[in-house]
Parts: C-alpha cells; sequence; structure tokens
C-alpha cells in the first residue's frame, strides 16, 4: 500500500495523507507552528492515488 | 541511525486513566512511559527521533516533551492519524528516515536492557532488519520467530497453534530503508492494518536477512493497569536511593526512596522502600507507605495504608484501611466514610472504572 505523506515546510512536521484529507485544510499539527497544510499540497498523482484508494486509509 | 517511537493508539485498556491522557504519558516510577523509550534511544546514540502521534493525546505528548533540549534530543512529529498498523506507521517515517537505519521502539513498552544491545548486534552483520524476542511460556499467543542457530530469522508466525520456537516478538525493531519498500507491497490486513510482520516477512522473502537479538532482562508492554504496576515494580527495584526532600525525626524510613527535594516524610510515617515520591507531596503522620509504591506530584497521604500501588498525582489519599495493587489518576479524592450517616460508601466514579471494595 502505497503511504502517502506531506511534511511541513516550516517545521518538519510530517502528516499522513488521510489527515490532511479529512481536514482539507489545517494548522499545522505542531503546537508551536501556525503554517497551513492542505490537501492541495500534495502532488496532482499523489492526490488522485489517495481518493481512489481512499477505504485503504481509513478505519 | 534514527528512531521512531510510535505513541498513537487510544488505550483502551488503560481507561478511565486514559479518558484524559495519553497512555504513553503514565507514569512508571513517577517517569512517563514515552521518557524510558527516549532515554533508551539516546543510550544507544540516537538522537534524531520521530515521534509518530495518532488522533488522540497528540498535544498533551507535545506539551510534554516540548522541544526535549532537556533530553539532548531532537523531535520531529510524524501524524498518523488512522490507526493504520505499525507498518503504516514506519511507512509514514520514511522521508523523515531518509537513507539511514532506525530503531522503531512502541512508545509504551518498557526494557530492563534497553535497545544498545539490538542496535550492536544488527550492526555486526549485513541485515535488513533486526527484532527484538524474548523467551516466553505461552508463544502461541504472541508473533512468534523461528531461528537457526546464529540468530537468523527464518521465519515469522502470528499467533501460531503449533510455535517453532518459544521466542515472541516484542515491540522493539531496527530496519534498514529496505523496509520502506516492503511496505509499499503490503495489503491491508482482515483488520485494515498494515502489519509489521507481513513486512518482515517480505524482506525475509526477498532474500534480505533478518537478524534477531533475544532480551534477556525484563520487558513490560504497559498496556493495562496490572502492567503499569508490574512495571512499577520492576523499576523500582533498580532506582538509586536519593532522599533529597524532608524527612521529619521520628519518621520510620527503611528501603531504597526516591524523595524529590520538596516532598515531605512527617514524622510519626512509615515508609519502606522501594518507594518514589514526587515534588510536592506529603506522606503525613499516621500513614504506611509500603514497598513498590510511587505517588507522583502534589499529593497528601494520611492515615492510609498503601503498598504496591501508584498515584498518580494531585490526589489526596486518607481513607483508613489497606491500599495495595492500585492505579489512582490525577486529582483524586480517597478519603474516609467513617462517621458519615446513613454508613455506607460515597462513590463518584467514571465510567471504565474498576473499584474492589
Ligand atoms: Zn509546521
Amino acid at each position: 500500500m502505497r503511504i502517502i505523506t506531506h511534511t511541513c515546510p516550516d517545521c518538519g512536521t510530517v502528516v499522513a495523507a488521510n489527515e490532511l484529507e479529512k481536514n482539507r485544510v489545517m494548522k499545522c499539527p505542531r503546537l508551536d507552528c501556525n503554517t497551513v497544510l492542505r490537501f492541495e499540497d500534495l502532488p496532482d498523482s499523489e492526490r488522485e492515488h489517495f481518493l481512489e484508494h481512499r477505504d485503504q486509509y481509513q478505519i | 541511525m534514527k528512531g521512531i517511537i510510535l505513541a498513537g493508539g487510544r488505550g483502551t485498556r488503560l481507561r478511565p486513566i486514559t479518558h484524559t491522557g495519553p497512555k504513553q504519558l503514565v507514569p512508571v516510577a513517577n517517569k512517563p512511559v514515552l521518557e524510558y523509550a527516549i532515554e533508551d534511544l539516546k543510550d544507544a546514540g540516537i538522537t534524531e527521533i520521530g515521534v509518530v502521534l495518532g488522533n488522540l493525546g497528540r498535544e498533551a505528548i507535545q506539551q510534554h516533551l516540548g522541544d526535549c533540549s532537556e533530553y539532548g534530543v531532537e523531535i520531529t512529529y510524524i501524524i498518523q492519524g488512522n490507526p493504520l498498523g505499525l507498518a503504516h506507521a514506519a511507512g509514514c517515517a520514511r522521508e523523515f528516515v531518509g537513507d539511514d537505519d532506525f530503531v522503531m521502539y512502541l512508545g509504551d513498552n518498557i526494557l530492563d536492557n534497553g535497545v544498545v544491545e539490538l542496535v550492536e548486534s544488527f550492526e555486526a552483520g549485513d541485515y535488513a532488519a533486526g527484532i527484538a524476542l524474548q523467551r516466553v511460556a505461552n508463544p502461541e499467543q504472541f508473533g512468534v520467530a523461528d531461528v537457526d542457530e546464529n540468530g537468523n530469522v527464518l521465519k515469522l508466525v502470528e499467533k501460531p497453534d503449533d510455535p517453532p520456537s518459544n521466542l515472541a516478538l516484542i515491540g522493539m525493531y531496527v530496519f534498514s530503508p529496505a523496509i520502506f519498500d516492503a511496505i509499499e507491497t503490503l495489503e491491508p490486513s482482515w483488520r485494515g492494518e498494515l502489519e509489521i510482520t507481513d513486512a518482515i516477512q517480505s524482506l525475509l522473502q526477498d532474500g534480505h536477512a533478518i537478524d534477531s537479538h533475544v532480551v534477556e532482562g525484563w520487558w513490560k508492554d504497559t498496556g493495562k493497569p496490572e502492567d503499569i504496576l508490574e512495571a512499577n515494580r520492576l523499576v523500582l527495584e533498580t532506582i538509586d536511593d536519593t532522599r533529597n526532600g524532608t524527612i521529619e525525626t521520628n519518621a520510620e524510613i527503611s528501603g531504597t526512596i526516591d524523595l524529590a527535594e520538596s516532598a515531605t516524610i512527617e514524622s510519626g510515617a512509615v515508609v519502606r522502600g522501594p518507594v518514589s515520591i514526587a515534588e510536592g507531596t506529603t506522606i503525613k503522620s499516621d500513614t504506611y507507605v509500603g514497598p513498590f509504591t510511587s505517588i507522583g506530584k502534589d499529593c497528601e497521604v494520611e492515615h492510609t495504608h498503601i503498598e504496591n500501588s501508584v498515584i498518580i498525582g494531585e490526589s489526596e489519599v486518607s481513607a483508613s484501611g489497606k491500599i495495595v495493587d492500585s492505579l489512582i489518576g490525577r486529582n483524586a479524592q480517597v478519603k474516609s466514610a467513617e462517621g458519615l450517616l446513613p454508613e455506607g460508601r460515597r462513590l463518584v466514579v467514571g465510567e471504565n472504572s474498576n473499584l474492589k471494595l
């Protein structure tokens, strides 16, 4: 299974795609970082793969 | 070498304690379980650590760890979100790990001897992975490894009816980056998770060598209240006597006592170690604190006999009678019903609590 993550450009916190997709737009989960992270920050191919196999990333 | 500590999970077996915080922050000998993992990694020379967080307890764990400068390690947070399995957690760390090898440590486990030997054994050969094993009496309830005489893993089997050995996998691993390609080939198991044993099995099938290391000291998964008490007992057996607090004359003290600077044992109290008493806590007169007890910060204990127990902190315990084998959550009041009418016990008990009266 392909694991898709996005790394906050400011603090290096790694966020799994399921979390980004759930929120679409979110504050970086690191407490002292206010950077906004978006599902759209992922490359098109990764977003498409995630959405096509969305069930695998839920539990 | 980097480290990743898995600190997700819902802690359902530790309710009600985990209603208000993650299981990795439950204290053992007055230190959160998670800190033992950080110290073990640091002892193995690992200072770049990824902490994998799930859906619960993210803020609490970050608040507790802060920037980690006091530990001398650098923390990167990895948000796994949905609990999609240990292999998914590892896979989320791919970018953080890069081309390094890494130790994967379950954040609710405590090991007597740390991970230094596991890492050294892995580094002594050309292995794609190294797994920690422990001899158990009931291998059919664990993931079990079949190994040759040199410790090379031949096969892994999950909860086998007919175990090939009594060597159970415990929650410590070392991986080379080869594990990431193995994880990509996996499909979710029947329980919807990516299983780390499947990833290791896939490495074996591709002809990679897998090392094993049999852990000789104790190992404890602290998932349940009785495990916390057992881990607390095991750790207290190893603590140093540091009586930094106030011990009034006529307090009766024996055994190993870890007494924080601002803690007090009043005159007339009896404390028999090994015991750990944290900052701001007072053991009042007419109180017995027996072996294998940890009392957290800012507690008052009075008129009570307590032993083999953990009081997490900010609690008042003044019930007459004996308290044994107990785990008492933060800000709890355990007082006497003596003299109250009508006669009887008075309880305000949270969901999933467990009392034996
Ligand atoms: Zn950030």
